[in-house]
């Protein structure tokens, strides 16, 4: 074999007099080189390190983190079950009585249909942020909100009917 | 039966004993094989007589996702074969399903593509420089290059809101536009970064110690590479211009002025470890002239193509290469003319160099395998997909 021979070539080079001395001269020289860049981060740079728990880095404006759906906008289209790549959101929505009360979205798009269940499944999702460019009425939103863990992955899926969910609106809703 | 007759006679030297080749599993977990490689490795006490990488702990069936999947929904998960590499990823996708669509793409956003793209590298890059300086043995390395990895990673959070998978390029564009704060900042960053990378080889590339564990180890001359398919930074190292942004230009590659660094055996042989290091240190300065000219070309316009909203590519077959951080990263789509791909292969440079650590290794101290592990930086995210 070629390059084994290669290799083992290279374990019993024989070593001279002078060679010795270069090799001291050239480790000492380049190590302190070396080193005086370490001290020079030591004294002259600022700490970049942030504490985390107790310093927080705020995220940018656009930053992809936990969805939130202001469902009182929600003209129920499907379009960002249809946009996710990873088929995590559900979405049942029922035909709206004609005689039943008109209502608009915030920005004047009428609501046809009753949104009955609107559930994102967070532990499959991938914050790619597909379904959010889609929403004609921009209701569905990547919060800035980061920090959210759960017990068991029941509670990853966040129905946002739910009361409890609809009011993080008055936390996280980007206007 | 005598009690002498049972007893061994010969006396005990060293040609007269049993020897034979200890097999060794490095990995999956072994902190130098960049993920979840495992290298089983047979040994004669420290020279590694054979060495077999083994795959597969990262497969997620990336290729067959696909096949289920709309054209612009593709993009999130090829972000997360090299996901140290993200833009790269993304660039070549949508590249692939341009050239299929006819696209044209703006000119404000090829400018951005190409920014991001290099910035991307750089950051690639800095992370090989820190993580092979770990394997090595020498910590700070890596914080230094981490802190400056860290000012691309912000830039890119802010334009796309994510810090690894961005889905930043779409298909016919990118997706945010670059304000005047951004680019002011990436101009700041190349003039820093210039005194940082060779700061960066002072601590690191002429370190008398760094030397002797790379120069000379893992040798790969450029038949090696031709015939293992040997890609990128790899094959560049072994004295071989081949350099896929110059010699099959794609985006405005071919307007912009750069060079492709070739290895030169510097310090030992051609194609050893040092130059594969060296090549590296060298592209980020090639790419931070590339970030310079794109800064000083870049044009107002808009940033995205027209693009139908529902993507049907027309039926065809398409073979696309890039040359990412890494190497060559090919996409060969079979499109039957539906909404999605009927196949979509992808042809990662990764993979191929992991083959070559069979080549590398026979004859090799254990010690020195890491080195030659390291040297080739892969990410088993894409070896695997």
């Amino acid at each position: 074999m070629n390059s084994k021979t290669e290799n083992l070539q290279r374990y019993d080079k024989p070593l001279t007099f002078t060679g010795w001395f270069k090799n001291v001269w050239t480790s000492v020289t380049t190590v302190l080189k070396g080193l005086s860049i370490t001290i020079r981060y030591v004294y002259a740079e600022k700490p970049v390190t942030i504490e985390y728990p107790e310093v927080r880095e705020p995220l940018p404006e656009n930053s992809r983190s936990r969805l939130f759906n202001d469902v009182e906008n929600c003209i129920s289209c499907y379009q960002c079950a249809t946009a996710c790549p990873v088929d995590c959101i559900y979405i049942a929505a029922t035909r709206r009585d004609k005689e039943a009360e008109k209502i608009k979205t915030k920005d004047g798009t009428a609501i046809r249909l009753d949104l009955q269940q609107y559930t994102i499944d967070t532990a499959l999702c991938c914050y790619c942020g597909l379904c959010t460019t889609v929403c004609p009425t921009h209701c569905l939103t990547h919060s800035t909100d980061y920090e959210f863990s759960a017990y068991t992955v029941n509670d990853m899926k966040y129905d946002y009917l739910a009361k409890d969910i609809r009011m993080w609106r008055d936390r996280i809703v980007k206007d | 039966m005598s009690h002498d007759e049972s007893l061994d006679t010969t006396p005990m030297q060293s040609e007269n004993l049993k020897s034979e080749l200890l097999t060794l599993n490095m990995g999956p977990q072994h902190p130098a094989t960049h993920g979840v490689l495992r290298v089983e490795i047979k040994t004669d006490s420290e020279i590694i007589a054979e060495a077999t990488p083994h795959l597969g702990y990262l497969h997620r069936c990336m290729e067959k996702h696909c096949e289920h999947l709309d054209y612009r929904g593709i993009i999130p998960f090829v972000d997360r074969m090299d996901y140290l590499a993200a833009m790269s990823m993304e660039w070549g996708y949508c590249l692939t399903i341009e050239k299929m669509l006819g696209t044209e793409v703006p000119r404000r956003a090829q400018y951005i593509r190409t920014m991001v793209a290099e910035l991307q590298r750089v950051a690639s890059h800095l992370m090989f420089y820190g993580t092979y300086a770990i394997d090595l043995g020498a910590f700070s390395p890596f914080l230094y290059a981490f802190q400056e990895r860290e000012t691309i990673l912000r830039i890119f959070e802010e334009l796309s809101g994510a810090r690894l998978l961005y889905n930043y390029i779409w298909l016919g564009g990118v997706w945010n536009d670059m304000t005047d704060d951004h680019l002011r900042r990436i101009a700041a960053f190349c003039d820093r970064m210039d005194g940082e990378l060779e700061k960066y080889h002072t601590l690191v590339g002429m370190n008398k110690i760094f030397r002797d564990r790379t120069a000379n180890v893992g040798v790969l001359t450029a038949e090696d590479c031709y015939s293992y398919g040997a890609t990128g930074p790899i094959l560049r190292a072994s004295g071989v211009d081949w350099d896929l942004r110059k010699t099959r230009p794609y985006g405005i590659y071919q307007e912009l002025d750069f060079e492709s660094i070739v290895g030169t055996g510097e310090m030992g042989t051609l194609g050893d470890c040092w130059d594969r290091y060296y090549v590296r240190m060298k592209e980020m300065n090639e790419s931070l002239k590339i970030i310079r000219q794109c800064l000083e070309g870049i044009e107002e316009g808009p940033i995205q193509g027209k693009v139908s909203k529902i993507v049907k590519v027309p039926a065809g077959e398409i073979y696309m290469r890039t040359e990412c951080p890494r190497g060559e990263l090919g996409y060969h789509l079979i499109s039957d003319g539906g909404k999605i791909p009927y196949r979509l292969k992808v042809k990662s440079s990764c993979f191929t160099h992991t083959a070559m650590l069979s080549h590398m290794a026979p004859g090799q101290m254990i010690a020195d395998f890491v080195a030659s592990i390291g040297s080739i930086d892969i990410v088993l995210g894409e070896v695997d997909r």
